[in-house]
C-alpha cells in the first residue's frame, strides 16, 4: 500500500471539512422556558372562590392545596367560571374577618383544631 | 513483503485512532445523552428576573434605623432583647462583621467606621436552598431565595450553611415578643427559622420593599439585575461595587457601594 502526500493532504481536507461542518452546523436550540413574572393580583374580592355550599364542605381541601403550592407556583388560582385569586390566607380573610367568629365558632363546635393560627394572624387576634 | 505489511498495520492503526477522535467529536450526539442546557439558567439569564439590591453607604446615616424598623414592623419580626434569641432580618452590623474577608487596612475611618446594612443576599447559587432537606428554602422563579414555613422542619441546616448569618431560628413562641402586631403578615411559630424574604408579598402589590421605602435618603436601590436599563444596573454600571464574600462564589443579589 502506496501513501502519497497527495492523498495525505486530501485525507486531511475531508478531515477538516467535517469537522468545520459539524462545528458550524446550526445546532437546534433547546426551547428557553420564560418564568411569569410577578403580576397583581386581585385580593379585594367580593363573591367567594366556590359556592357557600362547597366551601362548607371542602375548603380545608382547597386551603390545604394553597398552603402546599402557594409559595412555589406563584400562578393564581383560577376558579371553575374564570375568576382568579391570590393562593393565600389573606384571599379569605379579606372578607371573612368582617367576623369575628367566622372560623373558630364552627371548629369549636366541630372540635377541629387546624394549625393556620400558629402563625397566621386570626380574626380574634387582629388588633 | 513483511515491511510493507508492518507499514500496513501501522499506518491502519493509526487511521484507526484518528477515526475514533474525529468520530467522538463529530457524533457526539448519539455517544452522550441528551442535556437540556435551559436547566442550568438560573443566573443571570435574559428575560428572566433577578431582584437585587443596591446598598450605597455614601448615603446610609449612621445611626439610623429606618430600614430595619420598617422590616420589623412590615414582617412581625419578634424582638426578645436577648442575643441568643434575636431573629434579624435585616440588621446594621459594624463593616469589619458584614465584610470580614474583604480587609480594612489603611480605609478612613468615614467608610469602615459606619455600620452596614445586611440582610439575606438573595444568592444565584443559595446554599442554604441546597442543602434544605425539606426544600423548605428554596430558589423562586423571580430570584428570591424564598422559605416555606409550612415546609421547614427547624433542623437549621440553612443556618449552618448560609454564609452571611442572614437566618435565625425561632427558639421560643415569638409571638408574645412581636411589639405591634401586623395584621397583614403572618407571624413564625416555635421551631422555624425565618430570613428576609425581598418583601416577596409587597413585590405582588406592585410596591417596593419595606426597607427600600422607609430609607429617608435614596441608599437603597432595588431593582431587576436582569435588565440592563434598570436603575441598579445603571448604578452597578457607574459605580465600584462589592459584594460580600464573593469568593465563596455564591453570587450574591446584594451589592455595597463603601
Amino acid at each position: 500500500m502506496k501513501i502519497t502526500k497527495q492523498g495525505v493532504f486530501f485525507g486531511m481536507l475531508i478531515l477538516f471539512a467535517l469537522v468545520a461542518l459539524k462545528v458550524l452546523w446550526p445546532t437546534a436550540k433547546a426551547e428557553k422556558i420564560v418564568p411569569p413574572t410577578a403580576r397583581v393580583m386581585p385580593i379585594d374580592s367580593t363573591v367567594c372562590i366556590a359556592p357557600t355550599e362547597y366551601m362548607r364542605s371542602h375548603h380545608m381541601q382547597i386551603l390545604n392545596e394553597w398552603r402546599n403550592t402557594g409559595a412555589r407556583d406563584n400562578r393564581p388560582y383560577v376558579t371553575a367560571d374564570g375568576k382568579k385569586f391570590q393562593k393565600s390566607l389573606d384571599t379569605c380573610l379579606g372578607c371573612h374577618s368582617n367576623n369575628t367568629y367566622f372560623c373558630i365558632s364552627c371548629h369549636q363546635y366541630a372540635n377541629a383544631k387546624p394549625t393556620c393560627w400558629n402563625c397566621h394572624l386570626s380574626p380574634l387576634d387582629k388588633p | 513483503m513483511n515491511e510493507e505489511r508492518r507499514e500496513f498495520i501501522k499506518k491502519t492503526s493509526l487511521g484507526f485512532l484518528v477515526g475514533i477522535g474525529a468520530g467522538s467529536g463529530l457524533f457526539l450526539n448519539f455517544l452522550m445523552e441528551k442535556t437540556d442546557a435551559s436547566l442550568w439558567s438560573d443566573k443571570s439569564t435574559a428575560g428572566t428576573i433577578r431582584w437585587g439590591m443596591l446598598i450605597d453607604m455614601r448615603k446610609c446615616i449612621d445611626g439610623c434605623q429606618k430600614c430595619v424598623d420598617a422590616c420589623r414592623l412590615v414582617h412581625n419580626v419578634p424582638d426578645f432583647g436577648d442575643t441568643r434569641y434575636q431573629i434579624e432580618w435585616l440588621k446594621k452590623s459594624p463593616y469589619r462583621e458584614v465584610f470580614p474577608t474583604s480587609g480594612e487596612d489603611f480605609m478612613s475611618k468615614e467608610r469602615t467606621g459606619k455600620s452596614v446594612p445586611s440582610l439575606c443576599n438573595h444568592c444565584a447559587e443559595p446554599p442554604c436552598a441546597a442543602v434544605c432537606p425539606t426544600q423548605a428554602t428554596f430558589k423562586r422563579f423571580d430570584g428570591i431565595v424564598a422559605l416555606d414555613a409550612h415546609r421547614c422542619t427547624g433542623c437549621r441546616a440553612c443556618m449552618a450553611s448560609c454564609p452571611y448569618n442572614a437566618i435565625s431560628f425561632n427558639w421560643k413562641e415569638p409571638r408574645p415578643a412581636i411589639k405591634a402586631l401586623n395584621d397583614l403578615y403572618p407571624t413564625r411559630e416555635k421551631g422555624v427559622v425565618e430570613k428576609c424574604n425581598f418583601c416577596s408579598e409587597r413585590l405582588l402589590k406592585g410596591k417596593l420593599p419595606a426597607c427600600v421605602e422607609a430609607c429617608p435618603e435614596t441608599t437603597l436601590t432595588f431593582g431587576d439585575l436582569n435588565d440592563p436599563k434598570s436603575a441598579i444596573r445603571l448604578l452597578l454600571e457607574k459605580n465600584q461595587t462589592m459584594q460580600r464574600k464573593p469568593e465563596l462564589g455564591t453570587l450574591p443579589s446584594v451589592f455595597y457601594i463603601i
